[in-house]
């Protein structure tokens, strides 16, 4: 029996029953929609979450005094010189640098105390590389490493009850372990996704932060930026080859938990498919069920006129094959256009602080991976056509006398 | 302004003579700035204080022990209520220590504490440290002479310097020819004021006149204010180097 045949007989099949056919693509395609468009929002919250991680101050790797990531403490500062710093920009997968004091302070104002992160930044190293260069929604931005103003988040101007334009007082450790405290003038205010990073860094010059604190030539970190985000081992172990008294590590060894979320949300989006999958596949099994039903005579007749029961079993497996491809290929399609209408973001701005907790921030800008368009339509149709076998098997057992005299 | 308030007005100085012939010349700003904390701080004190902290809904006070030798060293013991007696602060230039005798530890003031309050005051840790910076931090200029009981009162309006660790706009302090303090405002950067210090009493105390009942108001806030009142105070007394160590602030002995 040709394969032609096989074809044919299941696609005329299909049609016999237009509307039951129709409403299985229906449910098949919206089954689908639904898997691809939660592993894109899923997605695209997870690929969020990393850039504004990474941006966070974070940059691909960075090379701290061993101690520091314990204690981020003055003392735990380290010397790396320009000739140092040469030496890292010669590797031809670093695309940029910036070196940064980041310690504990105080800040205060008129009316409120409150603790936060002193970072002293090379303001033009940071473009590209953190946040902070285009966050700027009032004032002005730092204009060198020795700029005497600061620039705070406006959640904790609001808290300070103070704004641009206005002076703060900074206080903190210096290298001595004296107190060391001055005043700064606001020269700008930045937004940031989350609250939580506006109310925790206020920036300032790098040069102006050495010398309040006495550190010299001393820095706390060095955040460095590849071009990609993946694969960057050999990056980091030719750095720590070079630095063997300094700690090197990438984003993925300083944020293990935003990694396993990463993973966990991938296993996640495979529960999720496999429960969309249980619902359409009742809907499956049963419209094959009754399909088999129906055409009992007709498969007694077949059999009587010597088909053999393997392809029947195929007969049945193909006509729910074709179901389900049409029905993917109508869900992805669906799903595409969803996730193409959706890509300027999605606004959660009315959910921002429950969104929040998440560590995330607005907007949501889903994101279609081949990854998951492959995993869950091979799960469809793999796990589609296993569902199939039930029926396609009741109608190969049937006895071609019973069949046929069944009326 | 971190101006010496507490100490200030605690410890007050040895009669530095005022001579009557303040001549026709006014002094500098700064000057009489100058000389009013040295008459307050004197080269060395000794008094007992009592600060009252008042709240809308409570009030406690305490009485403490306070010593003092030139410009960068003092300590203050609680002695009353019972229950904090022996807990005490050492200064020494712009360092802290604060002991608490139920830990029985001594802890140097992180700078992030040195905003804080003071013993639950409205006084902060910082306003006592900070006590003679005012110099330097500050632009002083002298806005009115007034007249106070017969005799004249300066009016000086100090701006903070860019840099200067200081968060107010600007700072009023009222001192009276004889060098005596009588008031202190302290404004927002809008010119809003947001701190007050007054004197209430002006007192004989140990050959020379002091303010010796002063109140920090919040004035943002009603029923927030901490007064302090010298009950008895001694000037240019001889004070051994030993008191001021972190042994003595912990282990009091042969009185101080």
């Amino acid at each position: 029996m040709s394969v032609r045949l096989l074809l044919l007989l299941a696609w005329r099949n299909l049609w016999r029953h237009p509307r039951r056919t129709i409403i299985m693509l229906a449910a098949i395609s919206l089954g689908v929609w639904m898997m691809l468009f939660t592993a894109a929002f899923m997605q695209g919250m997870v690929e969020q979450q990393v850039q504004d991680t990474i941006s966070n101050l974070t940059g691909h790797v960075q090379i701290h005094n061993p101690k520091y990531r314990d204690d981020p403490a003055i003392e735990n500062s380290m010397d790396i010189g320009l000739s140092k710093l040469d030496r890292v920009l010669e590797d031809p997968e670093v695309k940029q640098l910036s070196t940064r004091v980041r310690l504990p302070a105080v800040i205060a104002s008129e009316r409120e105390t409150r603790g936060v992160t002193l970072v002293g930044i090379r303001p033009q190293n940071e473009a590209g590389l953190s946040f902070i260069a285009d966050s700027i929604t009032s004032g002005r931005y730092l204009t060198s490493s020795s700029d005497n103003g600061v620039i705070i988040g406006k959640a904790l101007a609001e808290k300070l009850e103070t704004d641009l334009g206005k002076r703060i007082v900074i206080m903190s450790q210096d290298s001595d372990n004296q107190v060391a405290d001055r005043g700064f003038r606001i020269v700008g205010i930045y937004r940031a996704e989350l609250q939580g990073t506006e109310l925790a860094y206020a920036f300032t010059g790098l040069d102006t932060a050495r010398a309040m604190l006495k550190m010299g030539e001393q820095v706390s970190e060095v955040s460095l930026v590849s071009d990609e985000r993946e694969n960057l081992d050999s990056l980091a172990n030719r750095l720590r080859n070079k630095f063997p008294d300094l700690e090197v590590m990438t984003w993925k060894e300083l944020l293990p938990l935003l990694v396993a979320s990463v993973e966990l949300y991938d296993a996640i989006l495979i529960f999720w498919y496999l429960i969309i999958f249980i619902a359409m596949s009742f809907g499956l099994v049963n419209t094959l069920l009754m399909a088999v039903f129906e055409r009992t005579r007709e498969i007694g007749l077949f059999q009587a006129l010597g088909m053999s029961p393997r392809f029947i079993i195929l007969q049945i497996l193909v006509e729910s094959l074709i179901l389900l491809l049409i029905g993917l290929v109508v869900g992805n399609l669906l799903s595409w256009i969803t996730v193409i209408s959706l890509s300027g973001g999605i606004n959660l701005a009315a959910f921002s602080q429950g969104m929040e907790w998440v560590q995330m921030g607005s907007m949501l800008v889903p994101l279609l991976y081949m990854k998951d368009i492959i995993t869950s339509n091979l799960l469809v149709i793999v796990l589609g056509l296993f569902a199939s076998l039930y029926p396609a098997v009741r109608a190969a057992r049937a006895v071609p006398v019973d069949a046929i005299t069944r009326s | 302004m971190k101006i010496s308030n507490i100490l200030k007005a605690v410890t007050a100085g040895a009669c530095l003579m005022v001579t009557t012939a303040l001549s026709a010349q006014q002094p500098s700003a700064e000057q009489i700035i100058l000389d009013a904390i040295n008459h307050e701080r004197d080269t060395s004190s000794y008094s007992v204080i009592t600060m009252t902290i008042h709240r809308p809904d409570w009030q406690r006070s305490m009485t403490m022990k306070s010593w003092t030798k030139g410009m960068k060293k003092s300590l203050v013991r609680v002695i009353e209520p019972k229950k904090d007696a022996g807990s005490g602060n050492l200064l020494i230039d712009e360092s802290m220590w604060s002991y608490a005798p139920k830990i029985n530890r001594v802890i140097k003031l992180p700078s992030s504490m040195m905003n804080q309050s003071w013993m639950g005051s409205d006084f902060t840790n910082n306003d006592l440290a900070k006590a003679d910076d005012i110099v330097d931090y500050y632009n002083h200029n002298l806005v009115d002479v007034r007249e106070h009981n017969g005799k004249k009162l300066y009016v000086i309006e100090s701006i903070p310097k860019d840099t200067a660790p200081v968060v107010w706009g600007k700072e009023i302090v009222e001192v009276r020819e004889d060098r005596v303090m009588l008031g202190h405002k302290f404004y927002d950067q809008d010119g809003k004021l947001v701190k007050r210090l007054e004197v209430n009493e002006v007192k004989n105390m140990d050959g020379k006149l002091v303010a010796s009942s002063i109140r920090m108001l919040n004035v943002e806030e009603s029923e927030h204010w901490t007064e302090v009142k010298i009950e008895e105070a001694r000037f240019g007394v001889d004070l051994p180097e030993r008191i001021f160590t972190l042994s003595n602030l912990r282990n009091p002995r042969q009185g101080y």
